[in-house]
């Protein structure tokens, strides 16, 4: 929240305190609440592109060289330009989160098995993991694989989306798309326009 | 209002007892206490502050699974209530634990009973639409011969709309149509480019017979003191910090409060009513503790029950004494039965070439309305009563690029790029009342506190079927009309009974004792102080959006209940 929104939104709720005649205890949870927000954007703004993001904690679905994986894909997918890439974006946390913590064991495993299946086509072709190979080449490596789920997808239709690489791309975009850095510097839907308009114009990109 | 009615007497006795604080309980406080009573609100979930607990701004990045929901907890906890398109990653906690609160369903006939145990009670999470009623409806029953007549009509119930909606606030355009009449309207929101477009085709194709019109909503579009008007940010599920919409903590119970009569007291469930055999009366109620497990009792002149239809028919069903066997106030056997809901997932879906410079921003918390049209004037063969459509025209984002194909900064573009407009209907068809669709006490499965629950045996009959199926062909008809391409009925089946959200009937009125539980003042037959003025009450469903009826009703029965007890009726 900036601190113009700030303002007003103070404004509103300190009005709406002496409307309702609200309880001492309601006038300091506003106070509680204004702090939380402060606090939030401040941290907020010292949060940089984040260096720890192929670095996930212990106990995590990913491990370092999994994550590491994870990230250079999912730059493939989504890279800086620009506007930021899923690196900026930090979806490799979220991937992470979500094999930790939303995904069954199953699925996360199919996941793994397919960032360690690429590993071995990478070996096969260039004789080194995916990680190290040239950016040109895991650039073919994932277009290889995501043919293959092309016509996974028009031969069997939306079981298609049970493929790693249908996972690791499906997450990628929801992950940038939802990141704070996709939403206000590329999809430019954050902060929410806060009016309503059923015409407005198309912005050239 | 001073009046003899308000006297202190024992800790726990109040002028009235009013058990829920959602859509009706709120009405039923803010209109007993500014009618001088003393009146306590039992609330069986926990107290919802705005500023603390509304969470519509929190932003996609600000959440753990980025609005996909934490799966695992929902799986285990809540597998019928993320049933309802309300329910998110924020919205979730104002919906029931299904573990703690079990229900059952004959197998092959499932039910989603939508439930919602915190301070506001369902009026959190509503979808906030809101159609009058008229005599259309009010008829229906009589004209067709089915289940029992209304005890009012729509003369007996209009100055009521007039009230609540002067209250609550009500978005929305009046179109001087009989059957669906206009309500006191705020400024409409407003159409975006195409649904103008396909408003206008409707008019000119179907001219008075299908009318589109901005949907009504009781979400402010002008300022009042305490509530500002919408600023269009788009998930109302998730609480309101600017008390844009109406719900019973944005609205009601603060009016209730400002009384300095009314006593809310949260974590209160009430297990059974407290009947007086000597005095034929209920005397109050039974209430534990949802914290402490602590077993109390509280008194009043009067009782409202307003937990929702279907709670509001299980308090009754497990408060049976000797003299009310198959459950209090229930002498016509009707309590739990004609569970209605409306039947959605008809309708379709079309593209439109064009407008592509033109865009929708922000988020409007409505859509477009087209009012019922069918079996008006003339009668179809294949079904009686009819269907609504709500729906709206927006344009497809960065969602779509999730399962295309490509890598890379061709496939970044995709992101930002805007896919077709697109504009869909979707039906709300009536339900007619059932004796057979019914709620009964489960024999043996008790709920965290040890209370009965319900097993609900609810089915579509063929009426509703033949509606469902009607209503997607009457949508393709209108998108053709407006000339849209790729026009894609509805291919899902009847919606699940319950899914609306709009559970009503299970402890209607009418005008007969013998086949209704309550008169034509939401008044019990058997037993003149206990009102029930939620969604039970109704006699038939319409294809409306209830709860402003429900409302409308709430305020109505609590100028009686004043009135008799000055009379010292009750």
């Amino acid at each position: 929240m900036d601190r113009r929104a700030l303002v007003q939104w103070l404004v509103a709720t300190g009005g709406m305190a002496a409307f309702h005649r609200l309880s001492a205890h309601d006038v300091e949870t506003i106070g509680r609440d204004v702090h939380r927000r402060v606090a939030q954007q401040v941290s907020e703004s010292n949060t940089g592109a984040d260096a720890s993001d192929a670095q996930p904690a212990r106990g995590r679905a990913l491990n370092g060289h999994a994550a590491a994986t994870v990230a250079a894909a999912a730059e493939r997918i989504i890279p800086a330009s620009d506007t930021p890439g899923a690196t900026d974006a930090r979806v490799t946390s979220f991937i992470d989160t979500m094999m930790t913590d939303w995904y069954s064991a199953a699925e996360r495993d199919r996941f793994v098995r397919g960032l360690d299946e690429l590993d071995e086509r990478s070996r096969a072709q260039h004789g080194r993991v995916f990680v190290d190979v040239p950016v040109a080449s895991q650039v073919t490596l994932l277009e290889t694989v995501d043919a293959e789920v092309t016509a996974l997808r028009t031969a069997r239709g939306a079981s298609a989306n049970e493929h790693w690489f249908a996972m690791l791309k499906y997450l990628t975009v929801w992950g940038y798309c939802t990141s704070e850095a996709g939403m206000r510097r590329t999809l430019k839907s954050y902060p929410p326009p806060m009016r309503y308009d059923g015409a407005a114009p198309v912005r050239a990109s | 209002m001073s009046t003899p009615l308000v006297q202190a007497r024992r800790a726990n006795d109040y002028d009235a007892i009013v058990v829920g604080s959602g859509m009706t309980g709120g009405w039923a406080a803010k209109e007993l206490t500014q009618q001088g009573l003393r009146t306590l609100v039992l609330e069986a979930g926990r107290p919802i502050t705005p500023e603390r607990d509304a969470v519509e701004h929190t932003a996609p990045f600000e959440m753990k699974f980025r609005g996909l929901g934490d799966r695992r907890t929902v799986e285990a906890r809540q597998r019928t209530q993320r049933n309802s398109v309300s329910f998110d990653e924020m919205s979730h906690v104002f919906w029931t634990d299904d573990v703690d609160n079990p229900y059952s369903a004959p197998a092959g006939k499932p039910f989603d009973w939508f439930r919602a145990r915190q301070v506001g009670g369902k009026s959190l999470i509503w979808g906030r639409q809101v159609y009058r009623m008229s005599d259309l409806d009010f008829e229906a029953n009589a004209r067709e011969g089915i289940a029992v007549d209304w005890p009012i009509r729509y003369r007996d119930i209009a100055q009521w709309y007039d009230h609540v909606e002067r209250f609550i606030g009500i978005s929305g355009k009046a179109e001087g149509i009989a059957h669906l009449p206009d309500s006191v309207f705020l400024k409409p929101m407003a159409m975006n480019v195409v649904e103008q477009h396909v408003q206008s085709r409707i008019a000119a194709r179907y001219g008075r017979d299908r009318v589109m019109t901005i949907g009504r909503v009781a979400v402010l579009t002008e300022s009042r003191p305490g509530r500002a008007a919408c600023h269009y940010c788009g998930p109302c599920e998730r609480g309101c910090t600017t008390r844009s919409y109406f719900s019973s903590v944005n609205a009601t119970l603060p009016a209730a409060r400002a009384t300095g009569r009314m006593t809310l007291r949260p974590h209160s469930i009430v297990r059974s009513l407290i009947y007086d055999a000597g005095k034929h009366r209920v005397s109050g109620v039974r209430v534990i503790d949802a914290q402490t497990g602590q077993a109390l009792e509280f008194t009043a002149r009067v009782v409202f029950v307003c937990a929702s239809a279907i709670e509001s028919a299980r308090l009754l069903l497990n408060s049976a004494t000797p003299e009310f066997s198959t459950g209090l106030a229930n002498s016509s056997d009707q309590v739990g039965r004609n569970i209605m809901d409306h039947i959605k997932w008809g309708g379709a879906s079309g593209e439109f070439d064009g407008w592509t410079d033109r865009r929708v921003l922000g988020s409007r918390p409505n859509g477009i309305y087209v009012p019922r049209f069918r079996n008006i004037g003339t009668t179809r063969a294949d079904f009686v009563r009819g269907y609504g459509f709500q729906g709206s025209a927006n344009r497809s984002g960065w969602q779509n690029a999730t399962r295309a194909p490509g890598i890379g900064l061709a496939f970044k573009r995709r992101l930002t790029a805007l896919g077709p407009w697109s504009m869909t209907f979707n039906g709300y068809g009536e339900m007619l009342p059932n004796p057979a669709n019914r709620a009964t006490v489960h024999p043996t499965l008790v709920d965290k506190w040890g209370i009965p629950s319900l097993h609900i045996d609810c089915a579509w009959s063929a009426n509703e079927l033949a509606i469902h199926r009607d209503m997607s062909i009457t949508a393709a008809e209108m998108l053709e009309a407006s000339g849209a391409r790729n026009v894609q009925p509805s291919t899902r089946g009847p919606s699940t009974p319950g899914n609306a959200n709009h559970e009503m009937g299970t402890v209607r009125m009418g005008r007969d004792p013998k086949t209704s539980v309550l008169n034509q003042w939401n008044q019990s037959w058997d037993i003149p102080n206990l009102f029930v003025t939620d969604g039970g009450a109704m006699t038939s469903s319409g294809c409306q959006n209830p709860s402003l009826t429900y409302m409308a009703l709430t305020a109505r029965a609590c100028r009686y209940a004043v009135e008799e007890l000055k009379r010292r009726n009750l």
